[in-house]
């Protein structure tokens, strides 16, 4: 969950204050974080989104673990600095100001961090920790994707000094508006009324789809995902979701991964982000194609997944692991996306979005006219 | 000792040829000369003493003593000095001036001297590089004064001649010395360095006291470590499967006017009446060839012989012609290789590699000094014996160096590059023993690696890694163990001054805080220890169980040789191996009698090796070193 400034500093203090006494009374300081992993997950579609169960990870202080702990301690201070200072970092460059501190200060060489790997793991040890974000803690991740068009929507945004800037995307001319990972600053309007937001995987294709005049033609908020959704993204769909309360599509490949890695966290979150995942989803939005069913409606050209490719095959794998053991696909309110994990896995055959433009080549605004006749027939799930 | 009816010198050929081809007996190079003129004699001094039942006391001496008359060489003074047997007055011209003159030759024992080239080669060396031949004193126990000489080859007749002969007053019973003056270079150090040779020896020796000076340095001493004589099988007969035409008529040679049949019958091992039997029948041998005298025999008979006799099926040579040196006996002696971290020993029971009896003993240790120098990161050292003679040369074609690249040491905790020599201050030993070895050379410098033979000596090399790694892996739980302590010295404060800055903490706090997390850390400190001497302690019992087993008491001095270790195999075993070739087994009866004789022999004799044949091909029960597979 998302908290403020001043509850993560007095979160923080009564963490350490905690440890210190423990120590002060020989006893082994225990540190308890949300364990954010697939066997701690729950799904109930009323919430709409993954969120934790009661497992937790404890870090309890000895020899093995003392270094864990005073790394953690180490990048608190360093985050709660930020904090204090109202200065703003990556993950990257918190990796280069813990390298300089420990140059610095020869004392704490020990705790060097030798990979960025490892100070992100620290850094997410700590978020998870708290409960909260890493954006509260001034971290920002290089958030890619989200680029964002259209002729209604208006962006309302709450600078840091608390001064307000107004954006209005129809101004924008052929720029897109670019979400940042804090949409939660955001505040969203619209002039007259929108019928949906598209999402569309592939940002490329996204761009065509407006220079070919999609928002022109249609009231609606057009955005592309460029892969697998960052926290800006998804951050953003929620908020779209939650202030516009206009229904939602997501058009990418039929296959699966982007039904789990793309879709899934779109709508729902991911194991790995347990607690992030109520303010970095989107539950409303529908899943409109590619479908099966579509491949052979538009004659789509499709073609067989390799299963001697090694990414192609351990998609197919976590496919099956996910419709055994993942709680979204196993909702009943999900069947419908879990019937498309089995055709896939079935037919071991997969169709990209671009395939839409094969229908009528001559006709640059086909996949605009396929995508607008499966809303109205509510060919989606 | 041995029941030899053919013990004596006998002589062959001439000094000629051997005299133009020195190269090809070790003579090949200055610093090759000086190794292997001390070779022969160290090698002929053992021998010599193992032969007569005597704990070996040698004084070896190698210096410059002057210019030599080659071109970038030194004159060098090679002695040796034994307390052997001593060398009878008549027999000292043929011992060091003719050669082929042998005790040792075609008896198919394990001795280091095999063909009677050695020595006189070496003074052959020494006459046509500085003119002067062997100097010689010997003595034996029946002589009151010991004879000093001069001993020169006579290259011509293949004759030794005496000079300079003279009896002295000597200050031991009986013994020899032998002095060449030669051309040649010191090389002290590296694989074909003297000391590697001395090194060698003395692992393998370990009933042997060494006294030696190499060139400027004083003299050292290494005493003997047990005072177990090696117990030295009887000879066998030689196998027809393991000879050349050369050496099956040469063979015959020794036998004097005896019938074919009969040469054939009592000069080689399993061949028996069914196999002359077969080969008349299956390879057209007629009656009048196996009737006629050996030594009227002509080249074209040995060779119609020869080709029967590979055709014909015959059984393995029985594997009780091996000798070991023994776990227990390697376990101390490689402690004298210097100061040692751990070791571990492995003798494998007799076996059959290539029709022949072998049996591969190795003894690995790490070093201490060698672990805290710069070379922690080169290739183990690795000594090679055939026959208890350390090799020194082209060492990438031996069987030995083969099986040592090919086993997978990382298992065990050693660090090793791909299909290489494992890395680190290691000294890998492996002793092949046989009383057929084969050599890649004529110069005995590699052993020849025939599959079975290599992967009978990785076996060796596996069972000696998985006890060494045993001691591996208590030290990594050691060094673990200090890792974490210095862990807690490094984190400890780390931890303590950072909680404090975010709190804002008082002093007292701090303190505190610090003096409770080294009493945490200090717990598991504890634990660790703990641990450690427990993995110590498993260790221990190990080593002590695996003695008990070997039948040897903690504090026994020259305990027992590993009886339990050569396991007898029935009698039926052995004909196992036996092919449908030949018509039929030999009588039972008969096999078992000799087998009985020969035992009450032995145990007459005080020595107790086996009773019956053993082929014994099946595993030891130490771990399983099909592990790797
Ligand atoms: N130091 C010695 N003491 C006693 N006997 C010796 C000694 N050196 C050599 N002999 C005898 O001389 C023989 C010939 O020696 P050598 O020419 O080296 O041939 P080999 O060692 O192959 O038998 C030996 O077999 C042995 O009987
Ligand atoms: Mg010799």
């Amino acid at each position: 969950m998302a908290r403020t400034e001043e509850a993560i500093i007095k979160l923080s203090k009564r963490l350490c204050d905690m440890m210190l006494g423990d120590l002060e009374k020989a006893k082994r300081p225990v540190l308890e974080a949300t364990k954010c992993a697939l066997d701690n997950t729950l799904y109930n579609h009323k919430v709409g989104y993954l969120t934790p169960g009661g497992k937790m990870v404890r870090t309890e202080l000895n020899v093995s673990s003392v270094k864990k702990m005073s790394r953690a301690v180490f990048m608190l201070e360093v985050l709660l600095r930020n904090i204090d200072s109202g200065a703003v970092n990556t993950k990257r460059e918190l990796y280069y100001i813990s390298k300089g501190e420990i140059k610095h200060s020869p004392r704490l060489k020990p705790l060097d961090f030798e990979e960025q790997d490892e100070s992100d793991e620290t850094i997410d040890f700590i978020t998870e920790m708290l409960e909260c974000y890493r954006e509260d803690m001034n971290c920002y991740a290089n958030d890619r994707g989200g680029q964002t068009y259209s002729q209604q929507l208006v962006v309302e945004e709450t600078l840091p000094d608390g001064t307000k800037a107004t954006i209005e995307l129809s101004q924008l001319g052929t720029s897109p508006f670019q979400p940042k990972n804090r949409p939660q600053n955001l505040k969203l309007r619209t002039k007259g009324k929108v019928d949906f937001a598209l999402i569309v995987e592939s940002e490329g294709t996204a761009n065509t789809l407006v220079a070919n005049g999609f928002t022109k033609r249609n009231k609606c908020i057009l955005l592309g995902a460029q892969g697998v959704p960052s926290n800006a993204v998804r951050g953003w769909a929620k908020r779209i979701q939650d202030q516009l309360a206009i229904p939602m599509y997501f058009f990418g490949d039929l296959d699966a991964y982007t039904l789990q890695n793309i879709y899934r966290t779109l709508k729902a979150g991911s194991a790995a982000s347990l607690i992030r995942n109520s303010d970095y989803s989107a539950p409303d939005v529908k899943f409109l194609g590619v479908l099966p069913e579509d491949i052979e409606k538009y004659d789509l050209p499709d073609y067989a997944v390799k299963e001697s490719d090694p990414q192609e095959a351990r998609a197919l794998k976590k496919a099956s692991d996910a419709l055994k053991n993942d709680p979204f696909f196993r909702d009943s309110r999900n069947k419908g996306l879990a019937k498309i994990l089995h055709w896939l896995l079935k037919n071991k055959r997969r169709c990209e979005q671009q395939s839409f433009f094969s229908v009528s080549p001559k006709d640059p605004v086909m996949p605009e006219k396929i995508i607008l006749e499966k809303i109205k027939n509510r060919v989606y799930v | 000792m041995s029941a030899n009816p053919r013990k004596g010198i006998t002589t062959s050929s001439t000094a000629e040829y051997f005299s133009k081809n020195l190269q090809q007996v070790g003579f090949s190079s200055q610093t090759k000369a000086v190794l292997t003129t001390l070779k022969e004699a160290v090698d002929n001094s053992l021998d010599a003493c193992e032969d007569h039942g005597i704990l070996p006391e040698l004084r070896v001496l190698v210096e410059k003593s002057g210019a030599g008359t080659l071109k970038n060489s030194d004159r060098i003074r090679v002695r040796v000095e034994d307390n052997g047997p001593g060398i009878p007055p008549e027999d000292i011209p043929k011992v060091f001036g003719e050669y082929l003159a042998s005790s040792k030759f075609g008896r198919g024992r394990c001795s280091r001297g095999q063909q009677g080239i050695g020595i006189s080669a070496a003074t052959t060396w020494a006459q046509l590089t500085t003119a002067t031949g062997a100097r010689v004193i010997s003595k034996t126990a029946g002589q009151r004064k010991a004879l000093s000489c001069l001993v020169e080859v006579d290259i011509k007749n293949n004759k030794g001649t005496l000079k300079e002969k003279d009896t002295i007053d000597w200050d031991r019973p009986h013994g020899t010395s032998v002095e060449f003056e030669l051309d040649g270079r010191i090389q002290l150090n590296g694989e074909a360095g003297l000391t590697n040779y001395l090194l060698g020896n003395v692992l393998v020796n370990p009933h042997m006291t060494l006294h030696y000076k190499l060139q400027d340095a004083d003299w050292v001493t290494v005493e003997r470590v047990t005072n177990e004589i090696p117990k030295i099988p009887d000879s066998v007969e030689p196998h027809p499967h393991t000879m050349k035409l050369g050496e099956f008529i040469a063979h015959s040679h020794l036998f004097g006017r005896v019938k074919v049949e009969a040469w054939l019958r009592k000069g080689f091992s399993r061949v028996t009446p069914s196999v002359i039997e077969a080969m008349k029948k299956t390879q057209g041998i007629k009656k009048a060839l196996l009737e006629k005298n050996v030594d009227q025999a002509g080249d074209a008979d040995f060779k119609e012989l020869y080709a029967a006799l590979q055709n014909v099926e015959l059984m393995a040579p029985s594997t009780q012609s091996v000798l070991s040196i023994g776990e227990h006996a390697l376990e101390k002696s490689i402690q004298r290789l210097g100061d040692v971290d751990f070791f571990s020993v492995v003798t494998r029971r007799p076996a059959i590699c290539d029709f022949k009896p072998v049996q591969v003993e190795v003894a690995i240790a790490r070093q201490k000094n060698r672990a805290a120098g710069t070379d922690a990161d080169e290739p183990a050292q690795v000594l090679r014996f055939a026959n208890r003679v350390p090799l020194q040369f082209d060492k990438a074609a031996c069987a030995i160096v083969g099986a040592l690249t090919t086993v997978n040491w990382r298992t065990y905790g050693l660090a090793q590059p791909k299909a290489s020599l494992p890395i680190g201050p290691y000294v890998m030993a492996v002793s092949v023993v046989s009383p057929f070895i084969k050599f890649k050379n004529a110069s005995k410098e590699t052993i020849d690696s025939s599959d079975e033979l290599v992967e009978e000596i990785r076996r060796a090399l596996m069972m000696a890694g998985q006890r060494l790694s045993r001691h591996i892996k208590s030290e990594a739980r050691a060094a673990d163990l200090e890792r974490r302590i210095q862990h807690i010295e490094q984190f400890g404060p780390i931890l303590v001054e950072g909680l404090v800055r975010i709190t804002g903490a008082s002093a007292s706090r701090k303190a505190k805080a610090e003096e409770g997390l080294r009493k945490i850390l200090g717990r598991d400190a504890k634990e660790a220890q703990a641990a450690v001497t427990e993995a110590n302690e498993k260790l221990e019992e190990h080593l002590k169980a695996s003695r008990a087993r070997r039948g040897e008491a903690d504090d026994d001095e020259g305990g027992g040789e590993a009886p339990e270790e050569i396991v007898e195999a029935p009698p039926e075993k052995a004909k196992v191996l036996k092919k449908s070739g030949g018509k039929k087994a030999p009588p039972p009866a008969k096999g078992k009698a000799k087998a009985k004789g020969r035992e009450r022999a032995l145990r007459a004799d005080g020595v107790e090796i086996f009773g019956s044949e053993s082929p014994a091909m099946e595993e030891p029960g130490e771990g399983s070193p099909g592990m790797e597979g």
